[in-house]
């Protein structure tokens, strides 16, 4: 009787959303590919000042930093992931996992933003984690299933109507059927060699069986490249689970970046992952490894197929690591030259939270390296959070930009001297 | 006739729904339990990350539900599937005491025509978003993804419920997208209960 009814029910639903849905949503990418106007006018404008901006410029006066240095409020972005700066310094994009892309721009350079406000607004974004640059000024911004392209954007984010072009369309980045929300926030960047390289996370704790051939096949679980006119897509990287940090060494060319690590298996274990990559085609460990040498559970016991390459820094487990940035700046002292700076976020479940902080690697002449905290003071005592990082980017005086999504706030981080 | 169907089929899932319900929740001991969830979800449920849903005031019988189905399988996610395994059937009930204890506040945006609500979702989930049966969430205030990420799930048969599925079955993407925009519009804001 009751799945009678709901059949019944059911029919009369689908009528209503047949009849009263006449939902086509406009995408306007076609238009602003072919340079037409969408008629979209409004920008949505975020207030920069007031008790919300002093309310986190509190929250800074508990961050602690090494000597000389100081953090001050940048910007109030909200939901603020990860950023990119414009080579030519005009304005940073920032990418949030709802579905809006925010330009950020300090018109009177005195290293405090004085605009903020929705990128592309005739666009529907989704999940638009990942904004990165080409050097010669093209924004390519990744998304849950699609990855667009905009050429001179620092010159057309001034009007709601930019030039856009699919690099991966829609449904072609993974397929649809895999599409999921969490582990989905896609970082990208272009490597010296000229290409693109994408970060696909997968979307389990851990992996299941009957997954894995299909998502090597797609670099699910890993990293792909491919040309910035969307030939040549390959896999660089495998075995990974969900990395949301990622550049390339300024001398050495290799990629690094960092991994988030599986859950369930106590505060402790396994650690976080801060990883070298010396070769395309790599493997890192996942699903057989949930961290470092840490066995997953699910494969505990059998023998792993495949040539592991082992983290080059091991991570407090379940802080988080997220956004990751080489130093390459003349601000600060001399022996952050080529350290990386990198964003815990936080953990979620751990019975004492850790992480909510920004940490330091430096790496030494024969390649080993050692992390360190660098900004903390966003974790209470209690263990609540103020703040979560998110991402690290280098503005061209060498300073250090900081997101923060829980906030909804960018930092910047200067050295002064003693 | 629609209406009436569906006070039938309300009626269906209070049926279902009183059956599954022995244990009687404690809110105080469910706002101690919600400190393991208040990274994500807020300590009175208002989602602290875009990718978790608002359950502060969310009905008792939905949390309860979502929770067990989480723990037994039925529903999977790399997170709350990790969470709720340990749950016993006496934590469910108190964190469903304790969050459905919040107020729900919502309010249309301006320009929000009620009128133009999604016709289809608007007798189990309002106009405004605020559920009006037992076993359905408020849908007030989420984010865009979340709730196009659900209906995408009931499509693909990742999540599955006896109203759902065969409703997102029917869904294109651009519909899908649309209902998403009306709810994620909608004003959303907890009161902490008293």
């Amino acid at each position: 009787m009751k799945h009678l009814l709901s059949s019944i029910a059911t029919l009369a639903l689908s009528a209503g959303l047949a009849q009263g849905q006449a939902a086509n949503v406009p995408d306007n990418l076609d238009k602003l590919s072919n340079f037409q106007t969408t008629g979209v006018t409004d920008f949505t404008f975020i207030e920069q000042g007031g008790d919300y901006a002093e309310g986190i410029k509190a929250t800074l006066e508990k961050v602690t930093l090494p000597d000389g240095f100081k953090i001050e409020l940048y910007a109030v972005v909200p939901d603020a992931r990860h950023m990119a700066v414009g080579p030519q310094g005009i304005v940073t994009f920032v990418g949030t996992r709802k579905d809006k892309v925010w330009s950020v721009t300090d018109r009177n350079k005195d290293r405090v933003a004085d605009e903020v406000k929705d990128f592309a607004p005739s666009l529907q974004f989704s999940i638009p984690n990942g904004p990165c640059f080409s050097p010669d000024g093209f924004l390519y911004i990744a998304e849950q299933n699609r990855v667009l392209l905009f050429p001179a954007a620092e010159f057309f984010y001034e009007s709601p109507d930019v030039a856009a072009f699919n690099l991966v369309a829609k449904g072609d980045l993974i397929p649809e059927d895999e599409e999921s929300f969490n582990h989905t926030a896609r970082v990208c960047d272009i490597g010296p060699d000229g290409k693109i390289y994408i970060s696909l996370g997968q979307p389990f704790n851990v992996a299941p069986k009957d997954k894995l051939e299909k998502y090597n096949k797609w670099g699910i679980g890993g990293i792909i490249r491919m040309n910035t006119d969307g030939t040549g897509r390959e896999v660089y990287t495998y075995g990974v689970r969900n990395s949301v940090g990622q550049d390339f060494h300024p001398e050495t060319g290799e990629l690094w970046w960092t991994d988030n690590q599986v859950d369930g298996m106590g505060d402790d274990i396994p650690p976080g992952e801060l990883n070298r990559q010396t070769e395309m085609g790599q493997h890192f460990g996942h699903p057989w490894f949930g961290g470092g040498d840490v066995r997953t559970n699910e494969y505990k016991g059998e023998e792993v197929p495949v040539d592991v390459v082992m983290p080059a820094v091991e991570t407090i487990a379940h802080a988080a690591d997220l956004g990751m940035a080489f130093y390459t700046g003349n601000m600060f002292p001399d022996h952050y030259k080529n350290a990386i700076f990198s964003a815990q976020h936080g953990s979620w479940n751990r019975t004492e939270p850790v992480g909510a902080r920004v940490m330091v690697t430096h790496i030494d002449d024969e390649g080993n390296a050692a992390i360190e905290p660098f900004a903390e003071g966003w974790l209470t005592e209690d263990g609540e959070y103020l703040g979560r990082p998110v991402d690290v980017a280098q503005l061209r005086d060498g300073s250090l930009l900081v997101s923060d999504d829980l906030a909804g706030a960018i930092y910047r981080i200067s050295y002064e001297g003693n | 006739m629609r209406q009436m169907m569906l006070l039938a089929l309300g009626g269906a899932f209070l049926a279902q729904m009183s059956s599954a319900q022995e244990v009687t929740g404690d809110a105080q001991a469910g706002r101690k339990l919600a400190m393991q969830c208040r990274t994500c979800h807020g300590i009175e449920g208002h989602a602290k990350m875009p990718i978790v849903p608002h359950i502060g005031g969310e009905n008792p019988a939905y949390i309860e539900h979502q929770l067990t189905a989480f723990r037994d399988g039925q529903r999977v996610h790399e997170m709350m599937s990790v969470v709720a395994k340990g749950l016993s059937d006496q934590a469910i009930a108190d964190l469903a005491a304790w969050y459905s204890a919040q107020e729900p506040v919502a309010e249309l945006a301006p320009g929000q025509d009620p009128a133009n609500a999604p016709e289809a979702c608007i007798a189990c989930h309002g106009a405004d978003g605020i559920a009006q049966i037992e076993d359905a969430p408020n849908l007030a205030g989420e984010t865009v993804m979340y709730i196009d990420t659900q209906l995408k799930a009931f499509r693909t048969g990742k999540r599955t419920h006896d109203v759902m599925s065969p409703i997102a079955a029917e869904m294109t993407n651009d519909e899908i997208r649309a209902v998403a925009e009306w709810y994620s519009s909608v004003r959303f804001e907890v009161t902490p209960a008293q």
